[in-house]
């Protein structure tokens, strides 16, 4: 009951004529970024991670996790009619995707992808809607310990399934908790790799460090390649998927679902792992494996359902115990600070207007997503035929201005171009940004519960063994670190990382 | 990436330069941690979380280079092999230029050559086009910070903007 009283408060505030709008545009933005190949959702919120000031915290976070899930949504769209993953969760739709595109199925491949998305993204709602409340109640009683082994093993666990090889993710993942501590000390106030410089007393802003190492770094890679596009020109019809299409799909969606939400709370899980896993799945249940790859609808709609119902699973951690799981959700937890606000186990019951309101807005979000994705379909075919040569300059003085409004500040569009410069020869030599910026949003406060621990507990380190969530957390960081020294593991690692990149 | 089975060792290649910046890097931050003190286990200062991350870095970094000496590794010209590796040379001068010129000459005389040069220098974009979008975009957002959101843009030495 209290639950549906929750719920109904919660669309009181979703329904709010601005929410409304701020959803609106999040979700027709995420799906804009979804479209465009090169433009991911992290490029997106950070580049609008400044406008959210302007509004109140429930407009501007509800708007960004508009622009999450929308993303979903919008990058099937690319990787059924052009072959190109629109973001990284869409890159195993273009395998069986395209190929129903071009063989004439174009329709019913957007139709069930549309569809397993909104179902998926419903059910990750409602589980969100009956997990969190109760995940909080649990997490109230955790302390500094396992606070800081829940952290080490979100890293670990980023790092273990970052593609390539791990040193080099675990290198990151130090370099950012290194630059994430840059600033004055927060216990002795003493100012730590300032080089002297005012503008880092308050340390180095996650706006510039991500739109850097995100949007300037992606467009440096994309002007590498020449962009070829296949689209499909055929007039697209019949998205409304047939019986045998639902029939078939039926059971694809479900278990993607489930696995992705599953897999999307998990510590660095999220949505690209759960739809190649879908994949997998599918492709070992099904009497006919020889169809995936030549235009199996459930090779769309179960990695479909997975991504989505990971985007809701991830938004758990980030509510309940204020752990971002994941990138995007790093920059989530970016938002809510901005406004001076701390997610996890006590934001429920101290505002409760922002979380159901935030909750509710994503059901109002996923039937906005099922019109903008079905019925406009032909728009957003029109928008793949936009000249990169144009976009990409707009997208770097979009990230210039989006940095300075950030700050009022000209020293982080240095900052900005800095990790631009060096998020693009990091991808170029095999160092993944993910890692980097996941730690730097967590290295404060990995630092901070370290500390406490060490001083509560007296110097003991058996602190962080005798508390049986942190042991857990604790051991499992430590068998995913020893894991890829196993070389039957270490192969199935690879190959995780190898499907990825192709 | 053709030679990545190359066993012997090259000192062109870039997983074991990877490395050793990473190695410098460490024991810089290692260093920086001694300097601010690491206090005791008891109570943990300044320095401690960065000393120990900047062994762990040192640590990160050996496996790296060890790795790059005995298994091999592409070499820095095979990274950028079949890539227009010009392209991205030209927007890093172009947005260094830009840094440079930002607080001197303020947003609008910046941001409109910067566009200029992008917009014709990496993928040719048509003069008839090129004139628009640099001059309309930069004033449109410069005009919608400035009085739309009360956002003062870097106006520069000719207070411009």
């Amino acid at each position: 009951m209290d639950t549906l009283i929750n719920v109904a408060h919660g669309f009181g505030v979703a329904l709010q004529p601005v929410n409304l709008i701020y959803c609106f545009i999040g979700v027709f933005i995420g799906t804009l970024v979804g479209v465009l190949p090169g433009i991911g959702p992290i490029s997106a919120m950070s580049l609008l991670l400044p406008i959210t000031l302007s509004g109140t915290p429930e407009s501007g976070i509800i708007m960004m996790a508009g622009i999450y899930y929308g993303s979903m949504y919008g990058g099937s769209t690319t990787s059924i009619l052009v072959n190109i993953p629109g973001e990284a969760a869409s890159v195993v739709t273009c395998i069986d995707g395209h190929q129903m595109a071009k063989q004439g199925r174009a329709g019913p491949a957007l139709g069930i992808s549309a569809f397993g998305s909104f179902i998926a993204g419903t059910f990750a709602l409602v589980a969100l809607m009956l997990v969190a409340p109760k995940l909080a109640s649990v997490a109230i009683a955790f302390g500094p310990a396992e606070y800081f082994s829940l952290m080490v093993l979100g890293l670990v666990v980023l790092t273990f399934l970052t593609q390539g090889s791990m040193p080099k993710a675990l290198l990151m993942a130090c370099i950012g908790v290194v630059l994430g501590v840059i600033g004055l000390d927060s216990i002795t106030a003493q100012p730590r790799l300032t080089f002297g410089r005012i503008e880092l007393i308050d340390g180095i802003g996650l706006v510039p460090v991500v739109m850097g190492l995100f949007g300037v770094a992606e467009v440096l890679l994309n002007t590498e390649q020449i962009i070829k596009r296949d689209i499909i020109n055929t007039k697209i019809t019949h998205l409304l998927p047939s019986k045998a299409d639902w029939k078939a799909s039926a059971g694809p969606m479900s278990r993607g679902t489930i696995m992705g939400f599953l897999l999307g709370i998990l510590p660095g899980g999220g949505a690209v792992i759960s739809s190649f896993a879908s994949y997998a799945l599918e492709k070992r249940l099904s009497k006919t494996p020889e169809r995936f790859g030549n235009g199996a609808i459930e090779g769309v709609a179960g990695p479909e359902a997975a991504n989505n119902a990971a985007a809701g699973g991830a938004f758990i951690p980030l509510m309940t115990l204020g752990i971002p799981p994941n990138v995007v959700m790093a920059l989530l937890l970016g938002a809510f600070v901005i406004h001076g606000l701390q997610p996890g186990p006590l934001m429920i019951t101290q505002n409760p207007g922002l979380f159901w309101g935030i909750v509710a807005s994503m059901y109002i979000g996923n039937l906005m997503l099922l019109v903008l994705n079905l019925p406009m379909i032909g728009m957003w075919v029109q928008l793949l035929k936009l000249p990169y040569n144009i976009l990409f300059p707009l997208i770097i003085l979009f990230t210039i201005i989006g940095v300075y409004c950030s700050s009022n500040n000209v020293f982080d569009v240095y900052v900005m171009i800095a990790f631009g410069i060096i998020g693009y020869f990091m991808r170029k030599l095999g160092y993944e940004p993910a890692p980097l910026v996941l730690a730097f949003v967590l290295g404060p406060m990995l630092e901070n519960n370290l500390r406490k621990s060490l001083i509560l507990s007296q110097g003991n380190l058996m602190t962080f063994i005798e508390r049986p969530i942190s042991a857990a957390c604790l051991l499992l960081a430590v068998v995913l670190l020893v894991a890829p020294l196993l070389p039957s593991l270490r192969q199935k690692r690879e190959l995780v990382a190898l499907d990825e990149e192709a | 990436m053709s030679d990545q089975s190359n066993v012997n060792f090259r000192l062109n290649n870039s997983e074991l330069w990877g490395g050793l910046i990473g190695l410098a890097l460490g024991g810089f931050v290692i260093w920086s941690g001694l300097k601010l003190k690491l206090g005791t286990i008891n109570d943990p200062g300044a320095g401690f979380v960065l000393f120990y991350t900047g062994i762990l870095i040192c640590l990160f970094a050996a496996a790296i280079i060890i790795a790059a000496l005995t298994e091999g590794g592409p070499t820095f010209g095979s990274r950028w092999e079949n890539t227009r590796w010009t392209k991205p040379v030209i927007i890093i001068a172009c947005l260094i230029a830009f840094a440079f010129s930002l607080n001197t000459f303020g947003f609008l005389l910046s941001s409109i050559p910067l566009m200029v040069l992008l917009l014709r220098l990496v993928d040719p974009v048509r003069w008839q086009l090129t004139i628009p979008i640099a001059l309309l975009v930069p004033l449109g957002m410069w005009w919608i910070l400035k009085r739309l959101l009360l956002i003062q843009l870097p106006s520069g030495i000719f207070e411009i903007g």
